[in-house]
């Protein structure tokens, strides 16, 4: 049953099937759907470049004053036996000298005197995979040679690793609710569907080959899912723009025109995958005219 | 010699899956170019013939061939291309109200491959014979009941099918708008379709004579050009 009808004149004297309630009705349900997982992924992109996880690799920094009698080869080897440590390097006075002088710029302070003056630095680059209790042993190692370590470097590893679990939680989600979406696409389809039944079976009875029949439910499909990926990519600005402030507090720049796309094919994915499901079981729908 | 037979029925039956017979041992042969008028009372049959002429449902035993196709062993492929070349007036229509007259028109051309730049100039040629070419961007339920089966028979002529089939043209029409659907009905047999109509109203039969196969019980009871 089509209620509140619109008629798009296409070329050659063809309109367009009549855009009814049920398709509105899909189209925001999935365009809100659509819209939650970009904004999660939105979301999951601006807390990566918070912690800095564009490196591939995640390093930290262990610090030994210089005043202190510690055994340095010692710690350096018993930090590079570490589960799940890939390198451990330790700083030259001459880098440190030299990163000295590019932060003191010109400000005429004496940057070898300075660099004196800071502490041994050893930079431990932790592997993707790393062990359970990587971090612990480091923690203990470092606490055995009285040595510290960065501790917000390290807060930075526990957000990375959050978020390396909420980033597989979000693909799950997504497929989850790239089903559901499909299956509501289907849904509406196939009330359409049922609704012009007398379409399709007058198409068989004058001799339309199945995909003559079917195609025009799989363009509506792939159109409606498209057109609730653009609508939700829309939704998205309001969000963005809304916590801007925030974002550039944190010196986050989320890329929404990046999304534009993968929501699109991402709504055409999951209305075509309606409409097929919903067309599949056309055959025993009623043949006879 | 040209093989004149176009559809040729032996000991057909048709039993539903309830088992209830629709038509049982019928021996008919229509030649092409004939207009028959296929009679009898309500269940006898005549729309369960037609309907097995279109392939809409197969014999259960005896042989059936339409236009040179077993409909027993047919294949799809078969069935559908049949159908391509059978034109069907139905007593309700079957118009597609949300259509226009010439969508609706167009349909058949559509399913057969025509290039759109085509179908506008063909579908008022074949509105003009049904004098029905001012409504060709009306909707279907804008028209008169007369002028909707018009519009149906457009449809079904529009792609010079060899057969017109018709279910009760002229069921639901009064006596000068069922005149006038015959005439169009006559002119297409005489343009060369093979026409086979089942109907209930003989008044006409003087004025658009025609082959009378009567059916009763599913039985063919009467074949007026056999009485010949």
């Amino acid at each position: 049953m089509q209620i509140n009808n619109s008629r798009v004149r296409l070329p050659g004297g063809f309109n367009m099937p009549p855009f009814g309630i049920h398709q509105y009705l899909a189209l925001m349900i999935v365009a809100v759907a659509l819209w939650a997982i970009g904004s999660v992924w939105l979301g999951l992109q601006g807390a990566s470049q918070w912690v800095g996880s564009w490196q591939q690799q995640i390093a930290l920094h262990v610090y030994v004053d210089t005043d202190r009698q510690i055994d340095l080869e010692g710690l350096e080897q018993e930090l590079a036996i570490i589960s799940g440590v890939g390198l451990v390097q330790k700083v030259s006075k001459d880098d440190t000298l030299e990163w000295m002088r590019k932060w003191l710029g010109d400000t005429g302070m004496d940057a070898k005197m300075l660099s004196a003056t800071l502490p041994v630095t050893f930079v431990v680059t932790l592997n993707q995979q790393r062990g359970e209790f990587s971090l612990p042993d480091l923690r203990d190692t470092v606490g055995r040679f009285s040595a510290s370590l960065n501790e917000d470097e390290l807060q930075l590893v526990k957000v990375h690793d959050v978020l390396e679990r909420v980033n597989t939680l979000v693909w799950f989600a997504t497929v989850l609710l790239g089903i559901a979406m499909a299956l509501i696409v289907s849904n509406t389809l196939r009330m359409i569907l049922l609704a012009r039944m007398d379409e399709v079976r007058l198409m068989r009875l004058l001799g339309a080959k199945e995909w003559f029949v079917r195609m025009p439910f799989i363009l509506e499909g792939l159109a409606l899912g498209a057109g609730a990926g653009g609508l939700a990519w829309l939704m998205l600005w309001p969000l963005v723009l809304g916590v801007q402030g925030w974002l550039a507090t944190a010196h986050v720049d989320v890329q929404i025109w990046g999304m534009f796309f993968p929501l699109l094919l991402g709504g055409g994915l999951v209305g075509g995958l309606g409409s097929v499901v919903a067309t599949a079981k056309l055959d025993t729908a009623g043949v006879e005219a | 010699m040209e093989n004149k037979v176009f559809i040729e029925l032996q000991q057909a039956m048709l039993r539903y899956r309830t088992g209830k017979v629709a038509l049982s041992g019928v021996n008919l042969t229509i030649e092409k170019g004939q207009f028959v008028y296929l009679i009898g009372e309500s269940g006898a049959g005549k729309s369960t013939l037609l309907r097995m002429i279109y392939g809409g449902i197969r014999p259960t035993s005896g042989q059936m061939l339409v236009q040179g196709v077993d409909m027993r062993q047919a294949k799809e492929k078969q069935i559908r291309l049949l159908r391509q070349r059978t034109g069907v007036v139905f007593q309700d229509h079957k118009l597609l109200f949300s259509r226009t007259v010439f969508e609706n028109v167009a349909l058949p051309l559509r399913v057969q491959g025509w290039k759109s730049d085509r179908l506008v100039a063909r579908v008022g040629k074949v509105l003009d014979f049904v004098e029905l070419k001012d409504r060709l961007w009306a909707y279907p339920e804008a028209l008169s009941g007369g002028e909707q089966q018009r519009i149906a028979i457009a449809r079904a002529m529009i792609a010079t099918p060899p057969v017109i089939l018709a279910d009760e043209p002229t069921g639901n029409l009064d006596n000068e708008t069922a005149f006038r659907v015959l005439n169009l009905l006559l002119a297409l047999n005489k343009m060369g379709a093979t026409v086979i109509t089942a109907t209930h109203d003989l008044q006409f039969l003087d004025s658009h004579p025609g082959r009378v196969l009567r059916l009763h019980e599913g039985s063919l009871a009467e074949d007026s050009h056999a009485d010949k």
